[in-house]
């Protein structure tokens, strides 16, 4: 997984993309071939489209065998319904606030490593980096337990930073920003230091504006994934003010016996719409940092 | 003199260097290393969530272990939905990824259609196909109600609640298995595909025999994230079955979770929580020798 991306880099490839056709299929197949996936596209946008169409709904729609699949009003009262069972507005804080908090924690513990792994010599280096390596293979879904009693006695339940700690060193980031910056060509790096600059100086005015593609990759994947995280602040806050939306929609679900669906679901739309539009819009970014984050 | 000069300059060299690691190095051993030494420990002992006192048990915890009924039913499913779910999302992932990068037309929509579901949190996803999959008024009984298959209360009913699971997974996670596999398919030179072609090998014959060999380092990576997600798991029992019905739904990470936080036994919870990383870590150790030692790179 290392090796593959930096050997073959897509545009060193003596071919055009034009002229690669691993499975040349005929019109007439490729035809075919929409039959398919036109169908298995539609079954995975499904789930979606059920989440739209029933936060349009009246409860009794949801529930009646005879009604249509599309509402016959749209119910957009279901909306302000929903938000007004909960405060979302503060859930969105601190959704953003803890986010932005691992984020910026993250981006500042990975460079730092990165550089001293991928420019520096220094005795147990193999060793220290096996360790961050292998911090891959602990998410916190397997050290939860204990982590949860070392939070709980430094006195951090029930807050912001308790969300934030266990993943502010990250062994995937560090990596990843690792071989980015092994490509960075040292006679650069050289100039630089002829001009006076110190290591820090290097890393942040030559290094830093050279991996910026790898950074943003690397920040997209962060933000999908903490956004989103539920177990951890499940367990860690318990108190209104510090949730975060994954966690006040869980609630919304579990206070709501009777199944409201629509307003469940008018609260999903509201829960899954900012990183579905963000995705929307920066649509190749996305597509490129998922893309190559196995393989840089 | 100028060895000195050199020496102090390494061991300047090396002092930043530490320091430089120093903040990645302080959480990764507070948070990562200390919780599993700890879990270690505590499962030796007998310790009460919020108790400051511990005794020791020995290997009693581990005795108790290998006669908790609860704990094999745990130990069983978590396998199952690995062993099955992997696989089945990874070839999902190939098969869409192979017919993608055949230059379809409307490739953009295909693949933000099948890569979405990464982007939704796993509580909102479990809600969802909570919705999708109750009886009578769901739409996955009304669409199966065409073909003749009678209503069915997918979740509570002990014998499709873990299926049931394990499809939302699949379609939770083939997207992103799919691209991955999609950019190392684009790195597939095409000689290869038009020498075989050339000699009349078919279409399939050029995926077992051609494409899969040449991404192998990557489908061996896709594998590991596949084993790493899976641990997920616990989210969407917690939010759609709550382990049930009749624990046919309870898997390791969420055993652990009831130990744990409902009775209070951190002791048991960290030896099964050393189960668990066992486990996965002992997975992870079979598929590096099975398939790392196959894995082909390119040029090398």
């Amino acid at each position: 997984m290392t090796t593959l991306h930096g050997q073959t880099d897509a545009k060193t490839l003596p071919f055009t993309q034009e002229a690669r056709q691993p499975f040349r299929l005929a019109a007439l197949k490729r035809g075919w071939l929409h039959v398919v996936m036109v169908p298995l596209a539609l079954l995975w946008l499904s789930p979606l489209v059920w989440i739209l169409v029933t936060s349009l709904k009246t409860r009794t729609e949801v529930f009646d065998p005879a009604a249509g699949f599309l509402p016959q009003v749209l119910q957009w009262a279901n909306y302000p319904g929903a938000l007004s069972v909960a405060p979302f507005g503060i859930y969105l804080v601190n959704s953003v606030l803890v986010t932005g908090g691992i984020l910026i924690a993250q981006l500042v513990t990975i460079t730092l490593a990165a550089y001293a792994f991928a420019r520096q010599t220094f005795p147990g280096k193999n060793l220290l980096f096996t360790l961050f390596l292998l911090q891959i293979m602990f998410p916190i879904y397997a050290t939860f337990l204990t982590n949860f009693v070392t939070v709980r006695e430094l006195g951090l339940l029930n807050s912001l930073p308790a969300m934030i700690v266990p993943f502010v060193a990250s062994g995937y980031g560090t990596f990843m920003l690792r071989q980015s910056f092994r490509q960075v060509p040292t006679e650069l790096a050289d100039a630089a230091r002829l001009d006076g600059c110190g290591h820090l100086g290097i890393l942040w005015h030559v290094y830093l504006p050279l991996v910026k593609p790898t950074l943003i990759a690397f920040g997209i994947i962060t933000v999908v994934t903490h956004w989103n995280d539920y177990m951890w602040p499940l367990l860690v806050n318990n108190s209104e003010n510090v949730r975060t939306l994954p966690i006040g929609l869980g609630l919304l679900a579990k206070s709501d016996s009777g199944a409201d669906w629509t307003r469940l679901m008018a609260a999903t739309v509201v829960v899954v719409s900012p990183l579905l539009l963000l995705f929307v819009i920066f649509q190749r970014r996305f597509v490129d940092s998922f893309m190559h984050a196995g393989l840089k | 003199m100028v060895i000195s000069t050199a020496l102090s300059a390494r061991i300047r060299e090396a002092g930043l260097a530490y320091l430089l690691l120093l903040p990645s190095l302080a959480f990764l051993a507070a948070f990562t290393y200390w919780p599993i030494l700890r879990s270690i420990w505590f499962s030796f002992h007998d310790v009460v969530l919020g108790d400051s006192k511990i005794i020791w048990l020995g290997l009693e915890n581990y005795q108790r272990l290998l006669e908790d009924r609860l704990f094999w039913k745990a130990f069983g499913n978590t396998a199952f939905y690995t062993v099955i779910t992997i696989p089945l999302a990874i070839t999902c992932a190939l098969l869409l990824a192979v017919a993608l990068d055949s230059k379809l037309r409307g490739m953009a929509i295909y693949r933000s259609a099948f890569f979405y579901p990464v982007m939704i949190p796993s509580v909102a996803a479990g809600m969802v196909w909570v919705f999708l999959y109750s009886a009578s008024y769901g739409p996955i009984n009304k669409g199966l109600s065409l073909i003749g298959i009678p209503d069915t209360a997918w979740l509570y009913d002990s014998k499709w609640a873990l299926p049931a699971i394990m499809v939302m997974s699949v379609w939770k996670y083939s997207g992103y298995f799919m691209l991955i596999l999609l950019a190392a398919l684009k790195l597939v030179p095409s000689d290869l595909y038009e020498a075989a072609r050339l000699d009349g090998i078919s279409a399939w014959n050029r995926l077992i025999h051609i494409t899969l060999p040449l991404i192998s380092p990557t489908l061996y990576f896709v594998i590991i994230i596949g084993l790493l997600h899976s641990y997920q798991i616990f989210d969407y029992v917690y939010v759609m079955t709550h382990g049930g019905p009749a624990d046919a739904t309870n898997v390791l990470t969420f055993y652990i979770y009831q130990n744990g936080f409902q009775y209070q036994d951190v002791g048991y919870a960290s030896t099964l929580a050393n189960v668990l990383l066992l486990f996965v870590g002992g997975l992870i150790a079979v598929i590096a020798t099975v398939f790392g030692r196959r894995v082909h790179y390119l040029g090398r």
